[in-house]
Formats: structure tokens, C-alpha cells, sequence
């Protein structure tokens, strides 16, 4: 019955106090707890420290100057209780070593990373921290491995130095946010995530008409449709080649005008061919289809003279000339 | 463009491999060979350091192995050719069944959630049978990963192929 009036009143006080500054809201709190017997403290800590995440989760920038405050009484209020707070005892332990005012930055930037995070990331994340973590577990401060430090550390260049100060192993600061987890696994999986984003940023590059599509589904659905459309324009492609020339040697003129379209190919692959390039080109009629070329091309169109002439429709000479010796240097016969 | 000219050049080189035999055949027989040649030629651009290009060169070898072998004769790929690719089929049925369960548990409201993430997953799964041994990469970064490489590589097949086919339009034409 006593609990429960305390607990309420912890609980009124808590829940009408978003004005109080955090700094009185963990003194009230700490407050609280000193007066009480440590048996009910470990039957409400549940409660309190559910709050108290809340709140410090929120909190931002008052953070560490509280924990400096309030450490010694956290840690021995809080080693009293169940076995998941002593969790976050040993954080404040641990954030007792930080730098106060470094810290603030840190937390600002990594807390600018989450919120941007937070645009990029889907709402996979929201319904996978429910799933893992319990809102109790809102620990400000987590060993992280490889991966998830990674990604911090090329978020937050400039504090990298301040963290490497306060820890002695690998530890990272992570603020999280208010109902998101913080243990390793869902931060390797925002790195995973934040991987794929990326990626998918370059594919809407690449996918033409992709830039007004948002959402991963919508997307997808689209690089399937283009690659699908890029595989069976290979299929016809290869059926008109087949159909056009009777022989499977296709010839040098063709090289040629690889040679010289070999830019404007690059762009799209719409692009056909300009046409001005075509006529220049001067492809000889019987020469495609008589066979004539076989497939030592290079050293027979400019050793021997003969087949220039051919070649030439006296329009472009000037462009073949360069083209051959373009494509001679190129092949590296 | 120089991938273009590379990828010309092993076409070519593929295509040589048949012509004594195949001038004159039907064009089926000719769109075959063209169309084998041109995907080999693609995926050995990439030396084998792409999961497509290997599952690609696999696939093209179970349709004519000869053509491989003769193309990749060069290259130290060949032992690719033979390369068992890993099999993660399996364990992916085993995950969808667990997560059924858990679902089943757990009530959620929020259901649009869960019917975006499906149709998210749905599409992934679409886009694996769409490339090549995409069905054996493990994680979706790879995956996207390799969509990426492969979109290249089919742009740059595309281009080349469009090219000589207008060219040889084109000295038809006249």
C-alpha cells in the first residue's frame, strides 16, 4: 500500500515534469530512493528505472553533468536491485570516466546521427527493438564490436579522440533513442541497414526513371523490371545479329565503329547509334556480306592498301584513317 | 568504353570458337551461339570476383561446356567452372517457419508493418531469381551489391551488342 503511494507519487511526479529541468527530476528521484528501504526499492525498481530510462533518454544534453552528479548514489541505490539494473550501474560507472563537457558534443552529434538515422532507416527497426530489447533496457552506454563501431566512428570523426580518452577498451557511446535498442545486434543491424540504403542510393542512379520512387518495395520492383528489360533486349539483340549476317564473323568495320561511338555508348543504353556517325562510317555493302573479312583484321587493313580504298567513301577518309589507327593501337597487335 | 572494347573482344574471340562450324545453320542455332558467347564474354570481364558472374559462367557451362572451357582457356577462372556455389536455400525455409511461429505469439497491431516488410522480402526474393546465383547470396547487401555490378555489365552487353547490330544494318542498308 506504501509502495503503491509511493509509487504513484514517483509516478505523478515523473509524468507531470517536462518542464523540470532532468537535473531535479534525478535528484527527486535519487531523493526517493535514499529514503527508502532497499527491499521496496527492489520490488518498485522495475517502475523507477523504466522512468527513469524514459527520462534519460530524453534528456540530451543534461546527461552527463547528472551523471557526475548522481553517480555515487546511482551506483548504490541500483546495486541493491534486480540483476538488469546492476546493467546500468555499471554504465554510469563507466560514464563517471568521460569527460562532461566532451560528452555533450559527443551525445549531440551521435544524436543528430540517430535522428538522421532515423529518416533513412525503415520501420523494420521500431518493431525489431520491440521484439529484442524491453523499454527497460534503454542503456546510454554499450561495448560495441566491429562492425556497429565501424559505422559510429565514421559518424562522429571529430569525438573519436575524446572517446579514445575516456575508455580504455573498445567502448562506444551510443544514445539511444526512446524505445530503440542498444545492444550489439540491432546496432549491426542499423549498419546492415544503413549499407543497403546506400546501395539502393546508387541503383536509383543507375535505374533511369528511379528518382521519384521512394520506398524499398517500389524500388525493387523497378530494378527487377529493368533487368529483366536489359535481359531480353540481350535475347533479341542476339536474334537480329543472328538473322542480319548469315556468318558469325562480324566484321571490322564493325570494330571501327565501335571505336567510334565508344563514347556516346557509354551514357544510356538507349542510345542508339547517331546517325551522322553511321554515314561516316561508310560501310560497304559488299563487304559485310561477302565474307570478305575473317577475323585477322588489323594487320590486313593496314599493312596492305588494297582494302582502304574500299573502305573509304571519300567522305571520311580523314575519320577512318584515325579510327584504324585508334583501333591498331587499342587491339595492341 | 574500355570495358566496351574488352567485351567486344572476348565476344569475338567466342564467337571464333564456332565459326567454322556454323556459318550457313539455322538461326537459332546462331542466336544460340551468339547470345552464350556474349554472356560469357560479360561475366570473364569480371574475372570472377563477382558471385553473378561465377553463377553465370556455371550456368552458361551446363549449356555448352566446350565454349566455356575454350573461352576461359586463358584465364585462371577455369577451376570457377567447377566451383561448387554454396547452397543457402535450405536454411531460409527454416527461418520463415521459426518466424511464422513467433508471429503467431506475438499479436502485433501494427500490421502494415509486417505486410511492408513481406512485400519488401517478396520483392528481394524476386530480384534474386531475376540475377544470376542470387539465390545463393547470403545477405541482401549482397545482393544489392551484386545488382549493381551485374545492371553494369548488362548496360555494357547491351551497348556493344546494339552497336554491331546497327553497323551491320546500317552496311546492309547500303
Amino acid at each position: 500500500m506504501m509502495m503503491n503511494g509511493e509509487a504513484t507519487t514517483e509516478a505523478d511526479l515523473f509524468l507531470n515534469c517536462t518542464d523540470m529541468s532532468v537535473l531535479e527530476r534525478q535528484r527527486a528521484h535519487l531523493n526517493n530512493y535514499n529514503h527508502h528501504h532497499p527491499g521496496f526499492f527492489s520490488n518498485s525498481s522495475t517502475i523507477n528505472c523504466g522512468e527513469m530510462d524514459g527520462f534519460l533518454a530524453s534528456a540530451g544534453l543534461d546527461l552527463p553533468a547528472i551523471y557526475g552528479d548522481t553517480t555515487v548514489y546511482s551506483d548504490a541505490r541500483l546495486s541493491a536491485s534486480q540483476g538488469n539494473i546492476t546493467t546500468e550501474s555499471g554504465n554510469f560507472k563507466k560514464r563517471k570516466f568521460g569527460c562532461v563537457e566532451t560528452e555533450t558534443k559527443v551525445c549531440n552529434e551521435k544524436k543528430k546521427m540517430m535522428m538522421y538515422r532515423e529518416v533513412v532507416v525503415d520501420e523494420e527497426e521500431e518493431e525489431k527493438s520491440k521484439i529484442t530489447e524491453q523499454s527497460t533496457k534503454n542503456i546510454m552506454k554499450m561495448k560495441m564490436k566491429n562492425k556497429a563501431k565501424k559505422e559510429q566512428n565514421s559518424c562522429s570523426n571529430d569525438s573519436s579522440k575524446v572517446t579514445k580518452d575516456s575508455q580504455k577498451t573498445d567502448y562506444i557511446h551510443v544514445r539511444a533513442r526512446r524505445g530503440q535498442a542498444t545492444d550489439s545486434h540491432s546496432i549491426a543491424e542499423r549498419a546492415r541497414r544503413e549499407k543497403i540504403s546506400e546501395r539502393m542510393k546508387f541503383l536509383q542512379d543507375l535505374v533511369p526513371g528511379c528518382d521519384k520512387i521512394t520506398g524499398k518495395a517500389g524500388m525493387l520492383d523497378e530494378i527487377i523490371n529493368y533487368v529483366q528489360s536489359l535481359q531480353r533486349q540481350v535475347e533479341f539483340l542476339s536474334m537480329k545479329l543472328a538473322t542480319v549476317s548469315p556468318r558469325l564473323d562480324f566484321n571490322i568495320d564493325d570494330l571501327f565503329t565501335k571505336e567510334a561511338v565508344s563514347d556516346p555508348m557509354m551514357n544510356l543504353p538507349n542510345t542508339v547509334m547517331p546517325p551522322h556517325m553511321m554515314v561516316n562510317s561508310g560501310y560497304p555493302h559488299d563487304l559485310v556480306n561477302s565474307g570478305y573479312v575473317d577475323f585477322n583484321p588489323m594487320q590486313q587493313v593496314v599493312t596492305s592498301s588494297d582494302p582502304l580504298p574500299c573502305f573509304n567513301n571519300g567522305q571520311a577518309s580523314s575519320m577512318w584513317d584515325s579510327d584504324v589507327q585508334n583501333l591498331y593501337s587499342s587491339l595492341g597487335v | 568504353s574500355s570495358m566496351n572494347e574488352e567485351f567486344l573482344k572476348k565476344w569475338q574471340m567466342g564467337l571464333q570458337i564456332f565459326s567454322p562450324s556454323i556459318d550457313n545453320t539455322s538461326v537459332s542455332e546462331r542466336k544460340r551461339a551468339i547470345k552464350l558467347s556474349a554472356d560469357v564474354a560479360m561475366a570473364s570481364l569480371r574475372k570472377g570476383t563477382t558471385c553473378w558472374s561465377r553463377a553465370l559462367i556455371q550456368k552458361t557451362a551446363t549449356e555448352d561446356n566446350f565454349l566455356v572451357r575454350q573461352m576461359l582457356s586463358g584465364i585462371k577462372e577455369e577451376p570457377l567452372i567447377n566451383k561448387k556455389l554454396p547452397k543457402v536455400m535450405c536454411h531460409r525455409k527454416i527461418v520463415r517457419r521459426s518466424k511464422k511461429i513467433l508471429m503467431r505469439r506475438k499479436s502485433r497491431s501494427a500490421m502494415e508493418e509486417v505486410a511492408a516488410k513481406k512485400l519488401v522480402k517478396k520483392k528481394t526474393q524476386g530480384l534474386r531469381n531475376v540475377v544470376p546465383g542470387g539465390e545463393f547470396m547470403s545477405s541482401n547487401v549482397l545482393l544489392i551489391q551484386e545488382t549493381l555490378d551485374y545492371i553494369i555489365s548488362l548496360q555494357t552487353q547491351v551497348n556493344v551488342m546494339k552497336s554491331i547490330v546497327d553497323a551491320a544494318e546500317a552496311g546492309i542498308e547500303r
